[in-house]
Order: structure tokens, then sequence, then C-alpha cells
């Protein structure tokens, strides 16, 4: 009895996504402590909720990849070329808010379709094949952007429906005298009914599982008769609709859509998705832990630039935050296997993070 | 090495140079060649006038130092998103203590060199010792020591007036050609011997193809993956002094835009992104096309973002044609079932081997 609760508390303590919100509760603690502003609503507990809004979003575009053992290295491009699609749709095209972001989803999606079509197709490493993507999008962007835009740099117009979206917090949804807190963005709604999604596409649809199978093991799966290579195809374009989901969120927060959206999001998209114990090997994912990992990162950027650390150099923690990170989650195996063989509950410490091969990139394993 | 400007003659000794080169090098070759006439004609010969190829030698050499950087680490199936970090990083130190501190032109190049060797060896021994994935521990190194690099020279530019003897390196061309392109062949050179010839650059390309036999056969895998880790630094290193040496000025923006050609060069020279193969002649004739479209796009004055948009649908051009070629070779080869002739490396029969059966 005596046992299984202290294995119980090693559970909790070894279980990344406890301590990561513990670990969110106190950065927020610290930050508080030396900058009592940092709980101020409207300045910034609502720009930080509207960064992990859409952050988690491209840290779960690529988690999908990530749970079939490849990589995306494209999410950025595909963000800037969805939301640029988003901004031709009310620039140039005059549709309505809805029907725009929809039209620049899509543009992501047949861009994730054609690296997932390529990869399954040719048996490329999907690390080289999104790289050169995000090289190809890279150059096409900012060409389209020069040829469309005639005065300045981004497509400015605002259809009626995304001031709202930008706006609008909880404190303008109300339900009789009680009102939601001014720091909660709406735009939550979509980070969140994307994380419901996704988790129900893991945890109960059949192509959910089928895809965390072919990442942990591709010849296992393909002899038990799952597609695999049509498995590839979705996971790169269901990372591809997510990214550029991503973009146009980041384009309608801001207000603009130019060539620059998505230029961040390269760091962030693996940070949330490793901090959270998604493995890179593959099989196993975890949304709730994207979500947190996600938020621990925004906490620690916005914290340390109230206090005075400039952006450049927010670059050395971050840095050094993903290798901590790491490193704590290797750390954590061997106190496992250090604590004894026994049955563990989860596949995350039961698998180490791969890297003792040294061909570790991507899919061919 | 030298098929990038021959003028046309002595035919059989050009057949005879083609039947030495690496299958995978003749159409690069004939790529630079093309594309090299292509700009000829469209400048009207301009392109091929002393200043002109003076300063496309001159440009040349740090697409091939960072394109074999990269392919250090892909030999031993590693990689390094950190080359342009590194690059900036090892740039702005030296050319801030030169500036600065008034530490000696040289020991300042040489300062630069070994800062590169050493961030590469931090990156191989976090690597080895954390069993992170390279590409995440060179990602975490990369956003690192980009922040280090603002860190030092924030927003100013240092003049290269501080470094006289450098910069006069970087204008020096005996006989018409730049000394720092000659720099950057020799040091091709030396690798191509050291992957050849040496027991340390044997031993990369053993642990790059096959970890487990590798390390059956005596050699520490650990060891390859510092020691790539660290040359690559080290060729970054030799990078930045070529930038101290070229550029009029360093500052936070230099390595930003060298992730690209890194990893293009070697990719469309025919390394294996595996490991367990090299190809420095290709690589060089790869750095080549790269320089030629920067060249081109130079020449129709088109903005940068071209060049991106050029280079990746070269990329992804060359990895699919490659591998549709491979898998027919293999397809012919097994309805023929003879043995498997010499161009077929080890390093190729074990990539085949990891193939993907969903794919065969």
């Amino acid at each position: 009895m005596k046992d299984s609760l202290a294995r119980r508390g090693q559970g909790i303590l070894l279980n990344p996504r406890a301590g990561l919100l513990a670990l969110i509760i106190l950065m927020a603690a610290v930050f508080a402590a030396i900058r009592p502003e940092f709980f101020s609503p409207r300045f910034v507990l609502l720009p930080l909720m509207m960064n992990i809004s859409i952050f988690t979003v491209v840290g779960i575009a690529q988690m999908v990849v990530l749970s079939i053992g490849h990589m995306n290295l494209a999410v950025g491009q595909i963000a800037s070329f969805g939301a640029m699609f988003s901004g031709i749709a009310f620039d140039l095209w005059h549709l309505p808010f809805y029907v725009g972001v929809a039209v620049g989803v899509l543009a992501g999606t047949a861009v994730g379709a054609i690296s997932g079509w390529v990869i399954a197709r040719t048996g490329v490493n999907s690390f080289v094949v999104t790289l050169a993507m995000s090289f190809a999008l890279l150059g096409l962007v900012p060409t389209v952007y020069s040829w469309l835009v005639t005065n300045g740099s981004a497509f400015t117009s605002k259809p009626a429906g995304m001031e709202d979206l930008r706006r609008n917090t909880l404190a303008d949804l109300c339900v009789g005298d009680i009102c939601g807190s001014p720091a909660v963005p709406q735009m939550i709604f979509i980070t969140a009914a994307v994380m419901i999604l996704v988790s129900y596409m893991y945890s109960r649809t059949r192509l959910g599982r089928e895809l965390l199978m072919t990442g942990s093991n591709i010849s296992a799966s393909e002899l038990s008769g799952i597609p695999t290579g049509r498995r590839v195809i979705v996971a790169h374009l269901l990372s591809g609709t997510l990214a550029a989901l991503a973009g146009v969120m980041l384009g309608v927060s801001t207000g603009s859509f130019t060539a620059a959206i998505g230029s961040e999001f390269m760091l962030p998209s693996f940070l949330g998705p490793i901090l959270g114990g998604t493995l890179l090997a593959g099989g196993f994912v975890s949304v709730a832990g994207t979500f947190l990992g996600t938020a621990l990162t925004s906490v620690i950027r916005t914290g340390l630039q109230m206090t005075g650390v400039g952006v450049e150099s927010l670059n050395i923690f971050l840095g050094l935050i993903l290798l901590l990170a790491l490193s704590a989650h290797r750390l954590r195996h061997l106190l496992t296997a250090l604590a004894g063989p026994r049955k563990r509950p989860r596949p995350p410490s039961s698998a180490p993070v791969r890297g003792d091969a040294p061909n570790e990139v991507g899919a061919s394993r | 090495m030298t098929i990038t400007s021959r003028p046309p003659g002595a035919t059989t000794k050009i057949q005879g140079a083609l039947r030495r080169m690496p299958p995978a090098a003749v159409p690069l070759a004939l790529i630079c060649l093309a594309g090299a006439g292509f700009l000829a004609a469209t400048s009207s010969g301009d392109f091929l006038s002393a200043n002109s190829l003076h300063a496309f030698l001159q440009y040349l050499s740090l697409p091939i130092l960072i394109g074999l950087a990269q392919m250090i680490t892909l030999s031993v199936g590693q990689l390094n998103l950190a080359v342009g970090a590194i690059g900036g990083f090892a740039s702005c130190l030296a050319g801030l203590l030169i500036a600065d501190y008034g530490l000696p032109p040289w020991l300042g190049a040489l300062v630069a060199v070994l800062a590169g060797s050493a961030a590469g060896f931090a990156n191989g021994l976090i690597v080895v010792t954390t069993r992170i994935n390279g590409f995440i521990v060179t990602l975490a190194t990369m956003t690192i020591l980009t922040g280090v690099q603002y860190g030092l020279v924030g927003t100013r530019s240092i003049s290269s007036s501080a470094w006289r003897p450098l910069a006069a390196v970087g204008d020096a061309a005996p006989a018409g050609v730049p000394l720092i392109f000659l720099i950057a062949l020799a040091v091709s050179v030396l690798v191509s011997l050291g992957f050849k010839h040496t027991l340390q650059g044997r031993q990369l390309l053993a642990s790059g193809g096959n970890a487990l036999a590798a390390e059956l056969s005596g050699i520490s895998n650990n060891r390859s993956i510092v020691a790539a880790h660290m040359l690559s630094g080290t060729l970054c290193g030799v990078a930045a002094f070529v930038s101290l040496a070229s550029l009029p000025a360093v500052n936070q923006s230099i390595g930003g835009d060298w992730l690209l050609p890194s990893f293009a060069a070697p990719i469309i020279g025919g390394v294996s992104l595996v490991g367990g193969s090299v190809a420095v002649l290709g690589t060089v004739l790869a750095a080549v096309i790269v320089r030629l479209v920067d060249a081109g796009r130079a020449e129709f004055s088109l903005a940068t973002s071209w060049v991106n948009l050029v280079i990746g649908a070269v990329v992804l051009g060359t990895v699919i044609i490659g591998r549709l070629d491979e898998r027919r070779t293999h397809a012919r080869r097994a309805r023929i079932a003879e043995p498997s002739p010499v161009g077929g490396t080890p390093a190729r029969s074990n990539e085949s081997a990891r193939e993907n059966p969903g794919e065969a």
C-alpha cells in the first residue's frame, strides 16, 4: 500500500505534464513577484493568451508529423503561404471573413498534401522534403506579395467579423450577469476546438491509432495491413492545415497579412510538443502536453521581456530551455531505469528519446 | 576540381577526366558549364570578363565551405542546423576582439576558426552525452548562438578597417584567382583526402554507414559523432574567417542566410542523408550551381527570394529524381541478378536496406 502510494507519487513527479504545470505556476509567480503588473489582464495576460492560442496550434501542427516519426520544417512557411491566401481572398477577391479563412487553410492543406505525397511516393526523408518545400515557399511568398501588393507590403483589408475575432475576449460573452475574464481572447475557442478534435482523433479513432502505429513501427504497421503511405500523406496534410490555420490566426491577431508571418514558428513548433512529452521518434503524442509546453515557453518569453531582457537575448534562454527539457527527459528515463525494472504505465518513459543511432533523422530508421 | 572554367581543347584529356569522375559529378559539371554559358550569353560576354569572374570566384568560397561543413555532419548521419549561427558567432567574436580589444588580426582569424571548432565540439558532446537527436541539439545551439551573436555586436556593424591584413587576404588574387577561393579549394582537397586516406575519415564513414557494424569493429561511434561535429564547426570557423576577409563589415546578420546553401550543396551533390557517404567534388560543383543561381539573380536584378525559390525547387527535384533513379537501378539489378558493379558503394546498398518496406 505504502509502496503503491510512493509509486504513484513518483508517477506524478515523473509525469512531464504535472511538472510542466507546476513550472508554469512557479514561473508566473516569480515574474509576478518581480513585476507585479504581470497579472494585468489587458496588457500582459491578453497578449500572452493570444500567443499561447496561436502557438499551441503551431505545436500541434508539428506534433501531428512527429507522431509518425517525421518532421515538418516548413510549418512557418506553410503558415505564411496560408495567411497569404487569406489575405488575397480578403483584399482582392473580397470574400467574407470565414470563407477567406477557409481559403487560406485549404492552401496550407494542399501544400502539406504535396509534401506528404512526395515523401510517401519517393521514400525520401521527410526532413529534406519539408526543408526544400520551406525554401521554395520562402522564395515564393515574398515574390507574390511584391507582385500583388501595390502599396506597402501587407494585405490590410479587414472584412466584417475579423475585428471581432481580434478584439473580443471572454468579457464580451455574458450569461446573465456573469461575464468571462477580459484576459482570455475569443480566439482560444479555435485552439480549443483544434485540441479537442486532434485528441479525439488520436485517442478514439482508427485513423489516429494507425498514425501512431505507423510512427512506432512502420514495417509492423505495413504488415498488419495499415496503408502506411496514405497515413504519411494524411499526417503531412493535417500538419499543413494546422500550420496554415496558425498563420491565419496570427494574421488576424495582428490585423495584417505579411510575408513575415511564420518566420518565428520553427523553434516554438518543436518546443511545445517536445516539452509536452511527444516523442521525436514517433508513436506517442500528447495534445495537452503540447499546450502546456507552449504555455510554459510563452510565459517565460513574456516574463523575460517584462524584466527587460532583449528580444534577441531571449533566444539564448529558449535554446537552453529546449536542451534542458530534453536532458531532463533523458534523466527521467535514467531514474526510472535505476528505480528497477517494472511495468511502466506510459510509452514515453519506456521508449528512450531516440538519439542512440546516428541515423536518426525522420522516417528512415 | 578544375572543371569549372576549362576552355575547350584537349578532348582526350577531358574524356579521361570525365571517366575518372564519380558518376554523379558529370551531370553536375555539365549543368555548371551550361549555366555559365547561359550567363555569358545573356550578359553578352560580360560574365566572362576578369572582374565578374573574380567576383564570382570570390563569393564562391563561402558556399563551398559551408556545404562541406554540412557534408561532414551528414557523413555520420547527423546534421548541423547551426552552420550559420556558428559562422556568424565566430566572425562577430573575432571582429569584436580585434576592433575593441586590440587583438592582432591574425590571432583574431585564429580565434574565429577555434571558436567554430569549440562550438562544433560542444554540439557533438551534447549529442553523445544526452543522446538527444542531433537535429534538436543543433536547433537549440543555433538559437543560443544567434542570441549570443546579437549580444556581442547588437545593432552595430564592425568595419573591416580594423583588420586590414585580413581584408588584404580577401582582395589578394595571385594569377587572377582570388586567394580565398584557393583556400576553399585547398580545404576541399584536404577534406577529400581526409575521407579517402585517413583512419579518422574512414571511421566517420563506417559509423555513418552502419553504426552497429562500426561498433563491433571497435570504432567508437560517439567519437565519430563528436569528431564530425567538431570538424564541421571548424569549417564554419574557416567560413567565418572568409567572411571577415571578404566583407566590408561584420554584423548580426552574418550567417543568417547560410542554412539553405549548406544543405543545398551536399544534397544536390549526391550525399546520402542517412550517412556513410561523402561527395566532395559533387558538393563543390553543387556550390558552383548555387552561386550561378545567385549570379543569375543579380544579372536579371530579381529579388533575393528568387534564389530561395529556385534552389528549393532544385533540391526537391534532385532528391526525387535521385531516389527514383536509384529504385529503377535496383529493380533492374534485381531482374538481371548480376553482381553489383563497382559503382555501388557499401553506403548505397546500405541505404537501400534502410528503405521502408512500405515504399518498395
